[in-house]
């Protein structure tokens, strides 16, 4: 065993407290970082890899059939920039009834593909076997298991198909597939050609590659154009949105390891002078001194690093679910985190502590050996004398005022303490403010008081629902008609084309008593005129569009523009929102799917229940129990909490090594002190004050910077919009509480050194050299 | 009087302390750390205004001996009674609100906080006691005159001499007027001309009626400052003798 290893080992053994310290500290910033950089892998390495093992479509686009031939599309296969190309393949849109394969009604894309390899888009097929012969199916899912083969789905005015197969495509270029042959019996109205360009970056890039490819063709040939970059910022859209916490709380992480590392270390070296003195004087090197520095942190960094790096890879399993949720991932997989993230932290981390700890273990090699020996300790004397001298003709009482000064004595290493309070006091301000914010989000579309009560209204596809005998009108009317209605809501939820797009996405259509509430709009303003959706940020963000555009609905071959006039606060990224007079513009054969009651306070819910049954048989009614927070919000508060008891309990663990190390450096300071008759009281007092003033000073700092911190966070959590007056959440007793939230961290951090302060032997304290 | 300033400030010692009363009795006292015995049955009792100097071989006991006289560590077995108080009958606060009333303590190692001034170092002691900083630093600027180190009130420990250390800690020593002064090698750590000048300091305290009690290795301080010399070995009292008053 190497001498350097023995002294290294040795300085281990003697700091057990602070190899902890490290230990933990270490651990608690790796679970972080694992986590931020696990999640920010998902959000292009799977989608990067399932695309190109696909060989996804850049550009999946859709030409009118009146206006242009195969054989005028099969041309642009070759024109410059294409480097594959696959088609034309007959389109058609198909009128789905209500709960198709538990979907809902409405408008689906079907293409017709004689296999679903190629040169373009190699459709993987998930489950059963490719449609090949007339009146059979393909359907696009990302939930096959558990799903049917050979059911029959019955589009509107069509014969029916049977399910031979589910299939993921990573271009999304369809909702289900035909064989070629059947696309006559569905009367196909478009051609779909799918592109892979040379030059695909970006989206200016994919423009100006479609247009050479489609240069010539008749005008308002191309309908639609679905670019794999909008599929991609789909994919991650769920992911994105904790990115900017996540980044947050890891940078904050990493800061806090570096300062409090940095701060053990010179802390180590300060306590050791004479070691490191006796080193040298029996031939160690400046170099081998170093290494011992360095090498005693080696240990509890790697075992740190090692820990937290699995727990983090444990964690980020059902943190992918989470981000992940509700999005079509299609085959990519987002089930296992990258693991070049925990390898990189296993690695990374003990290299950070290391180049953390490099200056004040340089420090040490460059002492002089006889100065080491001498001093003892490195030399206070000089540092903060001035204000010592200030407080101790202060009017308060002398623990407390010997407290105050004692940061002024060693000012590096009170500003590394202070820098990591600062940053514990940024992660307790960002998760309260968050939560407030997230807290008025959730409460702010609040129904108002009393019992809901939704009736669905029985479809005939479904065998075990009846479809009701009275009209939606006579059903209304009765629902009103019955006591304890208080207010009434209609629904109408359908499935719908978007011109320029491949995939259907939800329009959700309201009607009757309050059913602005459903909209929950906290950006622009409720859809009050005809023609008018809301359509939440995800949506916005993962179709490229803005408040204020303009996209047109189709459903049944009919299309109607319609504007987007708000944002709510959040919302499923494939749903816009609107008002009855706008379902009635785009589908006038539409049928309410159901309703939704509010029933009056002291109603007996139960007995409302059974009337709404006597009512038709056709009518499935039931309580709705309070919604609670969405799974988004839980999960955002969630994290913000786990990150921020970590970082805040990480800041109090570097509080606790300063006081440790003060209370070590003044262990004979502490023995005369009370040798003249400084009581335990005092000596607690004075320890806690000597951090509880660096406390408040912290939140001064902190608190401003969690505040900005939780501005730009909620600024950019691209699901969720908020309003003003949910990001504006801080009020004075918050604020208060928050900069109380700094002297608690120093204060939960000095109290276990300070009781060990209290309870020193006075003898034996005044026998330490 | 062997120093050049009259010592009035630090008189009377120990308000309720009548001279040739008993202000420490040890009875029986043990004290061991763990399978190690640093005292085994000490008997001792020092009178009011009286110095004793306990001597010994390293590792006899006498240091253990000043710390439990202090109230600095708690026998194992048998009685230290100081200024009529059990010791042992004690909790940690009102122990050390004795010290803080009825003891005064001078190291060999000065045991001086390096941040503060000299005059802030020996108001300590009272402002403790919640005395105002104004009325502390005023008794411990007398103090310091007394003691001949007003000078050198605003200096701090580390530019000051060994001498001039030991003098301002012998000032916070008696700031709070104790019954008791107790001095742990109080020139070890001294050159020869500052030891001098602290023994006079000792002498002209305990000509004014400070009791003292001095653990040493010093036969010379021993013999100069003490009325009685008690030799301690393997944790008993081994020898006493009258020494002539000192000079």
């Amino acid at each position: 065993m190497s001498a350097v290893w023995r002294a290294s080992r040795g300085a281990v053994r003697r700091r057990k407290l602070q190899t902890t310290v490290i230990g933990l500290v270490v651990f608690g910033c790796t679970v972080t970082v694992v986590l931020a950089l696990s999640v920010l892998a998902v959000t292009t390495a799977p989608f990067d890899d399932a695309f190109g093992k696909q060989r996804g479509a850049h550009v999946v686009a859709s030409f009118d059939a009146a206006t242009t031939t195969p054989a005028q599309l099969a041309d642009t296969a070759h024109r410059p920039g294409v480097r594959a190309a696959a088609g034309p393949f007959a389109e058609t849109t198909l009128e789905m009834p209500g709960d198709w394969l538990g979907y809902a009604p409405g408008s689906i894309t079907v293409v017709g593909r004689a296999d679903p390899g190629g040169p373009v888009d190699q459709v993987t097929l998930r489950a059963g076997r490719w449609a090949t012969a007339p009146g059979e199916i393909v359907i696009e899912s990302n939930d096959f298991p558990g799903r049917d083969l050979n059911v029959k789905i019955t589009p509107k005015g069509l014969p029916p198909l049977t399910v031979v197969g589910y299939a993921a495509s990573m271009s999304q270029s369809a909702r289900g597939w035909v064989a070629p042959e059947e696309m006559a019996a569905l009367h196909p109205t478009a051609y779909q050609m799918l592109y892979r360009f040379s030059s695909a970056g970006t989206d200016q890039q994919l423009h100006a590659s479609l247009a050479t490819a489609t240069a010539g063709l008749p005008d308002g040939a191309l309908t639609s154009a679905q670019t794999y970059l909008t599929l991609k910022q789909q994919f991650s859209a769920g992911a994105d949105s904790f990115l900017p916490l996540l980044t947050a709380f890891g940078v904050l992480g990493l800061v806090i390891a570096v300062l409090l590392v940095g701060n053990v270390v010179s802390s180590a070296v300060v306590a050791g002078f004479r070691h490191i003195g006796v080193l040298k004087a029996i031939g160690f090197t400046p170099r081998q001194v170093v290494a011992v520095y360095l090498g005693m942190l080696l240990v509890p960094a790697l075992v740190g690093a090692v820990l937290g790096s699995l727990v983090g890879a444990v964690l980020a399993v059902p943190f992918m679910k989470v981000a992940f949720g509700g999005i079509s991932t299609g085959t990519a997989d987002v089930s296992h985190p990258a693991l070049w993230a925990p390898l990189s932290c296993v690695v990374g981390m003990p290299v950070l502590v290391a180049l953390a700890a490099l200056v004040p273990a340089l420090r040490a090699g460059r002492l002089s050996a006889t100065r080491a020996i001498t001093a003892g300790s490195a030399p206070r004397a000089g540092r903060g004398l001035r204000v010592q001298r200030a407080l101790s003709g202060s009017r308060l009482p002398r623990a407390v005022s010997l407290g105050l000064g004692q940061p002024f004595a060693r000012p590096a290493r009170t500003a590394l303490t202070m820098a990591a309070i600062v940053l514990g006091v940024t992660a307790v301000t960002l998760a309260t403010g968050l939560s407030s914010t997230i807290i008025a989000a959730g409460t702010s579309g609040s129904p108002p008081v009393g019992t809901g009560v939704e009736v669905d209204l029985g479809q005939a596809a479904d065998h075990n629902q009846q479809e009701p005998k009275l009209s939606p009108a006579e059903i209304e009317a009765r629902l009103r008609a019955l006591p304890g209605t208080e207010l009434l809501t209609r629904r109408y939820l359908t499935l719908v084309g978007m011109t320029g797009y491949s995939q259907s996405v939800y329009a959700d259509f309201y009607g009757g008593d309050d059913w602005q509430r459903e909209a929950r709009v906290t950006v622009g303003r409720p859809p009050t005129g005809p023609d008018e959706v809301v359509a939440g940020p995800a949506f916005l963000a993962q179709h490229g569009l803005h408040l204020g555009d303009r996209i047109t609905l189709e459903l049944a071959g009919r299309r109607l523009p319609v504007a987007i006039v708000g944002e709510p606060l959040e919302g499923n990224a494939g749903v816009v929102t609107s008002n009855w007079q706008t379902a009635l513009d785009l589908a006038p054969q539409h049928r309410v799917n159901s309703y939704e009651v509010r029933i009056a306070s002291g109603t007996d819910s139960a007995a409302y229940v059974k009337a709404v049954r006597a009512i038709d048989p056709g009518l499935y009614p039931s309580v709705q129990e309070p919604s609670g927070a969405t799974a988004p919000t839980v999960s955002v508060i969630g994290f913000t909490t786990v990150f921020s008891i970590l970082l805040g309990s990480v800041a109090a663990l570097g509080v606790f090594n300063t006081v440790l190390l003060n209370v070590r450096e003044r262990r004979r300071e502490l023995g005369m002190l009370k040798s003249i008759g400084m009581t335990p009281r005092q000596v607690t007092a004075m320890t806690v004050t000597s951090v509880a003033g660096l406390g408040l000073a912290s939140a001064v700092i902190g608190v401003p910077f969690g505040i900005l911190v939780h501005r730009v966070i909620v600024e950019h959590i691209p699901i969720m919009v908020f309003s003003e007056s949910m990001k504006d959440v801080w009020h004075a007793p918050e604020l208060i509480g928050l900069a109380l939230a700094g002297v608690g961290i120093a204060v939960l951090g000095a109290l276990v050194p300070a009781r060990g302060a209290a309870r020193l032997p006075i003898a034996e304290a005044l026998r330490t050299e | 009087m062997t120093t050049d300033h009259k010592l009035t400030t630090v008189s009377p010692p120990g308000a309720t302390t009548s001279r040739g009363d008993a202000v420490v009795r040890l009875a029986g006292v043990q004290k061991e750390y763990g399978d190690t015995k640093a005292l085994d049955g000490l008997e001792l009792e020092i009178r009011a205004g009286e110095a004793v100097a306990v001597m010994g071989p390293s590792g006899c006991g006498k240091s253990t001996m000043l710390n439990l006289v202090a109230g600095l560590d708690r026998a194992t077995a048998g009685t230290v009674e100081v200024h009529g108080q059990d010791l042992g009958a004690l909790d940690e606060t009102a122990l050390a609100l004795f010290r803080r009333r009825h003891i005064g303590m001078i190291f060999q190692f000065f045991n001086l906080i390096d941040d503060l001034p000299a005059l802030d170092n020996v108001a300590l002691a009272a402002q403790l006691t919640g005395v105002s900083a104004r009325q502390a630093r005023r008794r411990a600027l007398e103090l310091l005159d007394e003691l001949g180190v007003a000078d050198r009130k605003d200096a701090y420990p580390a530019v000051l001499s060994g001498g001039q250390r030991q003098r301002i800690a012998v000032a916070r020593a008696l700031m709070n007027r104790p019954a008791l002064l107790l001095a742990d090698e109080p020139t070890g750590a001294l050159d020869s001309r500052s030891g001098e000048q602290v023994m006079d300091l000792l002498i002209d305290l305990n000509q004014i009626g400070q009791t003292l009690l001095i653990v040493t290795h010093d036969p010379q301080l021993a013999h100069r400052c003490a009325s009685r010399l008690v030799e301690v070995a393997d944790g008993r009292v081994a020898r006493e003798t009258m020494l002539e008053t000192p000079k």
